[in-house]
């Protein structure tokens, strides 16, 4: 008997959407009345007071230790339920709607949130009673506070947002070798550390202690993941005696025997290695707040499922539904932020993302019935998350083009497209190996990482490329205060042409990365003395072999941390309409311009319309196009003089978020005709909003003249409207993708959605609660974000038909 | 050579993707030898550049003012920017002056090697769409030279190459010119020759001639453009579909009137003569495309 699950439109209606809306931009309100999280989530506090439990009960041992210890506790004591219509199964919370904060990493932010009118519906009164005495244990020792308090007095002041960067300390990222766990189980993960041990034990190694406890933490912690299973196994078991409904009662016998098998057990069957995932997904995120997924869906659970099929186990309609659950499953997950953070993740619930299509480490081509059944769950449920990555190779086949067309024309904003032949390349200069490189996923917007390596990526910071060319035109001086708060550079009168701005603007970029990475030197040094990550050290490779934790150690190349830099569009646009109006046409010197745009323009507008009337970049103009892709280029280069903790230079990376339009708030006018406030391009290869006029060819071949290679890993977003996927236009638009991937473009994903549909979801949201929009490299529900955010949405060029 | 031929421009549009198969470019050529009340580009039918005037980009600045030789232009808070036309002897150069993009020029004299130098840039969208390169206007063989000499650069590049004519123009220039062409959409506006010429001041003679001498040269769409009360009565899309069936069209579109070519003469600073209403309701377009498709003939609406 095939058992039965909902159908996708019953299934839509159990997600309850934990994305954050913005509420600041910048350090100014935005729209903060509207909350920061929908009004039925939860702040759940089971993980935070079970930590602290522990966390007072281990006083003395060793971090590492006492890491496992208080994630055994976590896992042994919190509250478990399965919900009626489940066959996977797993929460975070004890709280249907919850969500959880990380409280020893930062306890103010959610202290503060709980507070305020943006999070009062958070907590209830005894509630906020418990979470401020949980914070009471947690003074000084966060790992926020120990980071405030050890910084030297130079770093301190660029601590504080001040609107050049957003240095922020969450969001790591990572991609367990679930390969390995599949085919050992944890058991014999287990097995595989107590060999390790025995053979310390024999050798007495220099660093004996260290390994030690690292070892003893990673067995604690992985025993406390089969139990947790076990107890969803007895819940299940139990449900499943107490059931009338013959094939309700037969789901909760499955889910018992799946939870009794894995973790613990190599998984058998398809239904058994999503279990697996998804119990060690969850874990990843408990253990240590975390993002994203980056699992290749099709080439992991591949070979499950064919089985399955061969062996009459499954069926191709069940497996969609199965991946119909998983999403659903993968929307109960997120976390609380701090309102400033909120300002770069508008919209944004858990950054989650698989991967499909691309090669294997042969270069042979991974397409298979999942690639195909991952696109129709997404194709059917029309939800946020997660969103789905295509690696697009030169063997991709036609009928995945197609099949992606016919998800994109839907409006959920992905499948996002990823181009190999451009970013293998990348990930070779930054030092990959060629066999890993080919093996890359995205885990989600466009963070790349190589599964099952020790990566450990955390997106440093927010960094606003168009504030510091601000600076460079006042020589690192704040006109108002007269404070030298960026670098020395030359005096702007002294100026000769173009080159000139960009040398000063890429002498910012270069001491501002300074000093993000200054920060997060320190911070990451701390994560490694307070943080330990014993469970997924275990579940990487080489922690084990090593007897070391993760964040000892990295990965060698520079695939590491990076700063997502926002608005470099807007610098080369700038740069540009300086040496056209400045210093080719005359029309003002650059002193003068300097103090119009202080004035955001005031009584100027001839000079602001001289500058918007420049080229621009996105109009397949090599004038424009040239500079930016110089301006790019020498951006990217004076980051990686930079070098993190490890010595792998300081990168720059496309994932942008919501922050094009948060942190634009804190910019002055620049030179390309912005005016004071104004949101940036929307991501770092698109055109500035309104600014490409050629329409999208000539977009795609603009953005092919910025070298991947050179400079970083790019998003790009397109906005079109739903006419154009009609039928007979169909293969209009495969000749459009088929270009972009022949152009060498690294990225590309579609909003398709026309303007009237926005305008009208911004004046009756509660009509349009299911509208979805890309917002950078991940999917949001329109109605949660800030109405200036939408308006930022509404401005991107549409490209229409002609 | 002849690439140094010029042509009267008034738009070059990529990513076209309704004016012949894949992505295309289309080059508007101005100047129209008809003059149908109903046309949708208006600035498309003089043959020399005109003035366009977008009010709503108007910013007061008054920079237009000293800009016009003959002071043809008056700007005060009150009355907004008034142009005499009577006074403008189109030399444009308020065109220039303007920072808004409220004053337009419409109509570049371009060589063929300058036109095709934009078409080429997008060469590899029309490789990887089937797409190519289509003549669009005003009518494209109402300057005959530089079309055929811009046509046959396209085709020495390998492009595909489309025409939009109304087909009228000596057969002679008009052959000359399908030397170098793959596919031509033939707009068939009536049947009957009287009415045609009422409505667009040339009888349709030597258009039905050309059509039918042009089938089996190259590929044929016939294009109608729908209006309610003058062509699109049942009897009248049967004749076309008969007359699409006899030159062997691959495909008969309709194209439902509407009224984008009245803002266009507004700008221009033109009246606009067009009743109201004629736009054809969908369903029967829908239904004419369906009696077309019964005779054999592939229809489509809109392109």
């Amino acid at each position: 008997m095939q058992l039965k699950i909902l159908a996708p439109e019953k299934l839509r209606k159990k997600v309850v959407s934990r994305a954050i809306r913005n509420i600041k931009r910048g350090n100014a309100d935005d729209d903060s009345k509207r909350g920061m999280f929908r009004p039925e989530i939860r702040l759940d506090l089971q993980r935070s007071r079970l930590m602290t439990q522990s966390y007072k009960e281990t006083e003395g041992e060793a971090m590492v230790v006492r890491r496992a210890k208080a994630l055994s506790n976590i896992l042994n004591k919190m509250g478990i339920f399965i919900r009626d219509y489940e066959r996977i199964v797993g929460y975070q919370t004890a709280d249907p709607n919850g969500i959880f904060h990380p409280i020893e990493q930062n306890w103010k932010s959610p202290l503060r949130l709980a507070k305020s009118a943006a999070g009062k519906t958070l907590l209830d009164a005894a509630g906020r009673r418990e979470l401020k005495k949980l914070c009471d244990y947690w003074k000084g020792k966060s790992i926020s506070d120990r980071h405030q308090e050890i910084l030297p007095e130079h770093l301190k002041k660029y601590w504080t947002y001040e609107g050049t960067f957003l240095w922020s300390q969450l969001s790591e990222l990572g991609i367990p070798n679930y390969e390995k766990l599949f085919k050992l189980g944890l058991r014999g993960l287990i097995a595989e550390i107590r060999e390790k041990m025995a053979q310390i034990d024999e050798e007495i190694p220099g660093d004996y202690v260290e390994q030690k406890e690292f070892l003893t933490a990673a067995i604690l912690s992985l025993e406390a993941v089969i139990s947790f299973a076990r107890r969803y196994a007895a819940l299940a078991k139990k449900s499943a005696a107490r059931q009338k409904n013959a094939s309700r009662k037969k789901i909760l016998a499955e889910i018992a025997e799946t939870c009794e098998r894995v973790p613990e057990h190599p998984p058998r069957t398809f239904i058994e290695a999503v279990q697996f995932f998804y119990f060690i997904h969850l874990v990843r995120y408990l253990e240590y707040s975390t993002l994203g997924i980056g699992i290749r869906i099709d080439q992991l659970f591949g070979p499950y499922y064919e089985k399955d099929l061969k062996e009459g186990r499954i069926t191709k309609d069940e497996t969609l539904g199965i991946l119909q659950l998983l999403w659903i499953k993968l929307n109960e997950l997120g976390l609380v932020y701090s309102p400033t953070v909120s300002s770069v993740y508008g919209g944004v619930a858990s950054l989650q993302a698989v991967t499909i299509g691309g090669t294997d480490e042969n270069g042979k081509d991974v397409t298979n019935d999942l690639t195909y059944l991952t696109m129709e769950a997404a194709r059917t449920l029309k939800i946020i998350e997660p969103s789905i990555v295509l690696r697009m190779h030169n063997k991709t086949p036609n009928a995945v083009y197609e099949k992606a067309t016919d998800v994109i024309k839907t409006g959920i904003g992905y499948p996002s497209l990823f181009n190999d032949e451009a970013l293998i390349p990348l990930f070779e200069r930054w030092g990959v190996p060629t066999e890993d490189a080919k093996r890359y996923a995205v885990t989600g917007c466009v963070y790349i990482e190589i599964p099952g390596k020790n990566v450990v990526r955390r997106s440093v910071g927010y960094f606003v490329l168009p504030k510091c060319l601000w600076w460079a035109l006042h020589s690192g001086v704040n006109p108002k205060t007269g404070e030298q708060h960026g670098a020395r550079t030359p005096d702007p009168a002294t100026f000769k042409s173009w080159h000139d701005v960009l040398t000063a603007y890429a002498e910012q970029v270069r001491f501002f990365t300074e000093k993000i990475e200054g920060l997060e030197r320190v911070n990451n040094e701390l994560l490694m003395h307070y943080a330990p990550r014993p469970f997924y050290s275990s579940i990487l490779d080489g922690c084990i072999e090593r007897g070391q934790d993760c964040r000892k150690w990295v990965y060698n190349s520079m695939l590491h941390h990076f700063s997502q830099v926002i608005g470099g569009t807007n610098v080369a646009d700038a740069i540009t309409a300086i040496r056209k109006v400045v210093f080719e046409d005359k029309k003002i010197t650059l002193p003068e311009l300097i103090a119009i745009m202080d004035k955001n323009w005031e009584g100027r507008d001839d000079i602001r319309q001289a500058c918007l009337n420049a080229p621009k970049f996105g109009n397949d103009d090599d004038y424009a196009d040239l500079i930016a892709a110089e301006v790019q280029a020498r951006g990217e280069a004076a980051m990686e003089t930079v070098k993190d903790r490890f010595g792998h230079p300081h990168r720059g990376d496309g994932s942008a978020v919501s922050a094009t339009y948060g942190l634009a708030a804190d910019t002055p006018a620049t030179p390309d005709g912005r005016q004071d406030g104004e949101p940036f391009s929307d991501s770092t290869l698109a055109p500035a909003p309104g600014r490409d006029k050629k329409g999208p060819t000539a977009v795609l071949k603009s953005v092919s003249k910025i070298s991947t290679v050179d400079t970083f890993n790019h998003l790009l977003n397109q906005k079109f409207l739903p006419k154009f996927f009609e039928e007979d236009l169909k293969p209009a638009f495969l000749g459009y993708l088929k270009t972009w991937k022949e152009l060498n473009i690294p990225h590309i994903q579609f909003n398709v959605v026309d303007r009237e549909t926005l305008l009208a979801a911004k004046a009756r949201p509660d009509k349009y609660s299911d509208l979805i929009v890309r917002v950078a490299g991940f999917s949001a529900y329109f109605v949660d974000l800030s109405s200036g955010l939408q308006e930022h949405i509404i401005a991107r060029t549409e490209q229409s038909l002609k | 050579m002849t690439r140094d031929e010029k042509g009267l421009i008034f738009n070059i549009q990529k990513f076209s993707v309704h004016d012949g198969p894949g992505i295309r470019t289309t080059v508007f050529l101005k100047g129209c030898p008809l003059a149908c009340a109903w046309c949708s580009n208006p600035e498309s039918q003089r043959f020399t550049p005109e003035l366009m005037v977008r009010g709503i980009n108007c910013r007061l600045c008054g920079a237009c003012v000293p800009a016009c030789p003959q002071g043809a232009i008056r700007v005060s808070k009150k009355t907004g920017r008034i142009i005499d036309r009577q006074k403008c002897d189109l030399c444009l150069k308020c065109v220039d002056s303007c920072l808004y993009e409220s004053l337009l020029r419409c109509g570049t004299s371009m060589t063929v090697s300058q036109v095709l130098a934009e078409v080429l840039q997008d060469r590899i969208f029309y490789n990887n769409s089937g797409g190519g390169v289509t003549l669009s206007g005003g009518e494209p063989l109402a300057q005959p030279d530089f079309t055929r000499e811009l046509l046959a650069a396209c085709k020495q590049e390998g492009l595909h190459t489309a025409i939009e004519t109304a087909g009228i123009a000596s057969w002679d220039e008009m052959a000359s010119v399908l030397d170098f062409v793959d596919l031509v959409l033939f707009d068939v506006k009536h049947l009957d020759d009287k009415i045609h010429k009422k409505t667009t001041g040339v009888g349709n003679a030597l258009i039905l001639e050309n059509l039918r001498k042009a089938a089996g040269l190259c590929q044929l769409w016939l294009r109608v453009p729908l209006i309610s009360g003058f062509n699109d009565s049942t009897i009248h899309i049967q004749n076309v579909a008969k007359l699409g069936l006899e030159v062997k069209a691959s495909k008969i579109s309709l194209l439902p009137y509407h009224e984008g070519g009245k803002a266009k003469s507004l700008q221009q600073g033109m009246a606009y003569a067009f009743p109201e209403g004629r736009a054809p309701g969908e369903k029967h377009v829908e239904a004419l495309r369906r009696l077309i498709e019964a005779t054999g003939v592939p229809a489509s609406v809109g392109n």
